[in-house]
């Protein structure tokens, strides 16, 4: 005859049985492995750095734009000297990773912005024209250059800047895909411009340059493809252990393995206990395999960055029980998960995109879990940038957890 | 211990508005193995979830070895084994380590699992995973699931229903040996074959309530009617007549039936437990 054996130990055996059930799922087991192998892997794969550079197309060209104004000038009663220093102007002087191309015609450049012509650099540096529609042919040993944004200075740009004149229009182009911030950066590239060759301030207020950096000011340094990727790989591995985490729940509920462990003396505590256990050991330790591949962790910031992992683990594994204790059958589980998880995704996806997340993206429970793995990985976060989004949370922590626990508690007494 | 093993009073139960089990009281004795039979919704799996704690009483009171089984004692879970209706094993794992694992739930540092599923013949296939097993060598497995601890009392839930009677034969005599032991069993059944042949008391539960609880020689004896049947020769063909042995007359007639130089063979009959069923419910036991 044995006797009542302690909870400690009833947990132990309970996690035994959950890791060998676990690794009899062939499913999940070659899912989680693709996901630990393919996550590194499509991580590396990323670029690690950004492309700065800005290719600017302006017409007219800089020298023609000179050689007109030169005279006005004079009569104006400019000096020789005033005249000659028209001859150090340089637009791009001093803006790194600017690239200035000069264009022949107003048409021109309008077409190549437009994607109606195509502008290629050959080996010799000869700019070639391209129109494809007019079957023009792909020049041979040449690159392709794709001004971000074009600016048509009117012929009488510099005379009229220079004599005060302000119905001056200076037109800018861009591709629809440029973003607002680069156009604005232009529009005070211009001005810019101007002010060189005036000499002065112009009458035009020049836009705050607060207002036109979005997030942290990475002037130089860039958040990069991979780092963006990272929170979304740390997540794709807690969504994977949801769906293998609901599986076995659902396999034990529907079988009803949990009512021949519940004649035994393991308690309906110590069952949820090793479930929650298990499923955060699992989506936690996964996370922290991929990171140490992946990069992000410094000794400044695993104690954050762990906490936060374990909070989404455990945030997970309640909505693993939930789905798996809701799902009465395979479909009725992938339903569940999926209503659950494609929300806690967003959050993650939205990271690609910096400073599109909408205010209902920022209410996700996942929200605050990736905003502190962004910061701290790519930003340099601390526990003291953090506590906000950890205090929020943990709030979602405590609802989904006990919610999926409630779920799973109940639908083991009523089997 | 002394006294009964199983102590069941006026135990009540309801599922919403609909009474499972309705007032029953029965005791069970250490090597005592107790028949419940009745038909499919009679109460038995009911009542067996009350008595393993799967199941709060409504009323009444039940106890298992003494503890009351409403007040969720561990003590109670350790000294009893299980073998469920359903076959709830966890199919990607090995049958020793199904039976290593409840093994660990109760305590038992180093099971002799390889010995357990000896006794229900799968020692050979102790490495094997469940799910390759057949209906018939699922059920010994929880068969064995249910002897690992080495139980005071057994609650076997239909434990050879819809198997072959050589496996069925098998399951009986390992119960039988489990009862031998001194262990209490309680076994509910809609056979009234392996009713007869196992219980050493039965119990016939109909709608939620005990309608007989004996013996199945005493049941026969008091509910069934005992009778004697001759087979004759009638010209090509043959002629049965059926004579109640406790009827008036019946005595004459059939010494003068014996005396027939037709007389081809003469056989006692006795009532079955079926037949009483339906004597006493109105109903079969395959309802």
């Amino acid at each position: 005859m044995s006797r009542p054996t302690s909870r400690p130990a009833i947990i132990r055996a309970l996690l035994k049985k959950e890791l060998t059930a676990y690794s009899r799922d062939l499913v999940f087991l070659g899912l989680t492995l693709v996901v630990l192998i393919a996550a590194p892997f499509l991580f590396h794969a990323l670029p690690d750095s950004v492309d700065e550079s800005i290719t600017l197309g302006v017409y007219p060209a800089i020298p023609e734009m000179i050689g007109d104004a030169r005279e006005a000038l004079a009569e104006m009663g400019a000096t020789e000297e005033q005249l000659a220093e028209l001859d150090d102007i340089d637009l791009a002087a001093g803006e790194e990773g600017l690239e200035l191309i000069e264009f022949e015609s107003e048409e021109r450049l309008r077409g190549v912005i437009e994607g109606s012509l195509e502008l290629w650099r050959t080996e010799s540096g000869e700019m070639v024209y391209r129109d494809k529609e007019a079957g023009d042919k792909k020049p041979e040993d040449a690159e392709r250059v794709e001004p971000d944004i074009g600016v048509a200075f009117p012929s009488d740009f510099i005379a009229g800047v220079a004599a005060g004149k302000d119905d001056l229009t200076v037109t800018v182009y861009s591709q629809a895909g440029i973003g607002e911030e680069i156009q604005t950066a232009m529009k005070s590239f211009v001005r810019e411009a101007a002010y060189q060759i005036a000499g002065r301030e112009l009458p035009v207020g020049m836009p705050d340059e607060d207002t036109i950096v979005l997030g942290d000011d990475r002037m130089g340094d860039q958040v990069t493809m991979q780092e963006r990727m990272r929170p979304l790989l740390l997540f794709m591995v807690l969504l994977m252990e949801t769906f293998s985490m609901a599986s076995l729940v659902s396999t034990e509920v529907l079988q009803r393995t949990v009512t021949a462990v519940l004649v035994t003396p393991a308690k309906v505590g110590d069952f949820l206990a090793a479930k929650t256990i298990f499923g955060t050991l699992m989506s936690l330790s996964q996370a922290l395999i991929i990171l140490v591949f992946i990069g992000g962790v410094t000794s400044a910031n695993w104690s954050l960055i762990l906490a936060v992992l374990v909070m989404g683990a455990i945030m997970f594994t309640g909505i693993a029980l939930f789905v798996g204790a809701a799902g009465k059958d395979f479909m009725g589980q992938l339903f569940y998960a999926m209503l659950f998880t494609i929300p806690l995704l967003i959050p993650a996806i939205s990271v690609m995109f910096p400073g599109s997340a909408a205010p209902w993206v920022k209410a996700l429970p996942s929200y605050p879990i990736i905003k502190v793995l962004v910061e701290t990985t790519a930003y340099g976060g601390t526990w003291g940038d953090a506590w906000g989004s950890l205090a929020y949370a943990a709030l979602w922590l405590v609802v989904l957890y006990f919610a999926g626990l409630f779920a799973l508690k109940r639908k083991v007494e009523t089997l | 211990m002394t006294g009964p093993a199983i102590s069941v009073e006026n135990l009540r139960f309801s599922y919403g508005d609909l009474e499972a089990v309705k007032d029953i009281s029965f005791e069970v004795q250490p090597g005592e193995i107790l028949g419940f039979l009745g038909p499919n919704g009679a109460g038995k799996s009911t009542t067996i979830k009350m008595l393993t704690g799967q199941l709060t009483p409504k009323s009444g009171v039940a106890r298992v070895l003494g503890i009351d089984v409403s007040t969720d004692d561990p003590e109670l879970q350790a000294r009893i084994g299980v073998c469920f209706e359903e076959k709830n094993l966890y199919l990607n794992m090995s049958a020793k380590e199904n039976l290593d694992f409840y093994a660990s739930l109760f305590g038992i540092k180093e099971p002799d699992s390889v010995e357990v599923l000896r006794r229900v013949g799968l020692a050979d296939r102790a490495k094997d995973r469940v799910k390759t097993f057949s209906k018939g060598m699922r059920q010994r497995m929880m068969i064995s699931r249910a002897f690992i601890n080495k139980p005071d009392v057994l609650f076997l839930d239909e434990p050879t229903d819809g198997l072959d009677p050589v496996t069925s034969a098998s399951i009986r005599k390992t119960i039988r040996e489990e009862a031998e032991r001194g262990a209490a069993v309680l076994l509910t059944t809609h056979d009234m074959f392996e009713a007869d042949e196992l219980s050493d008391r039965v119990a016939f539960i109909n709608e939620g309530q005990i309608v007989a609880l004996d013996t199945a020689e005493n049941l026969k004896l008091k509910y069934g009617t005992r009778s004697v049947k001759v087979r004759l020769r009638d010209g090509d063909g043959v002629r049965e007549e059926v004579l109640p042995l406790d009827g008036d007359g019946s005595s004459a007639k059939l010494a003068e039936l014996a005396a027939s130089p037709d007389l081809m063979t003469i056989h006692t009959e006795e009532a079955t437990l079926d037949q009483i069923f339906i004597q006493l419910t109105g109903r079969g036991l395959e309802g």
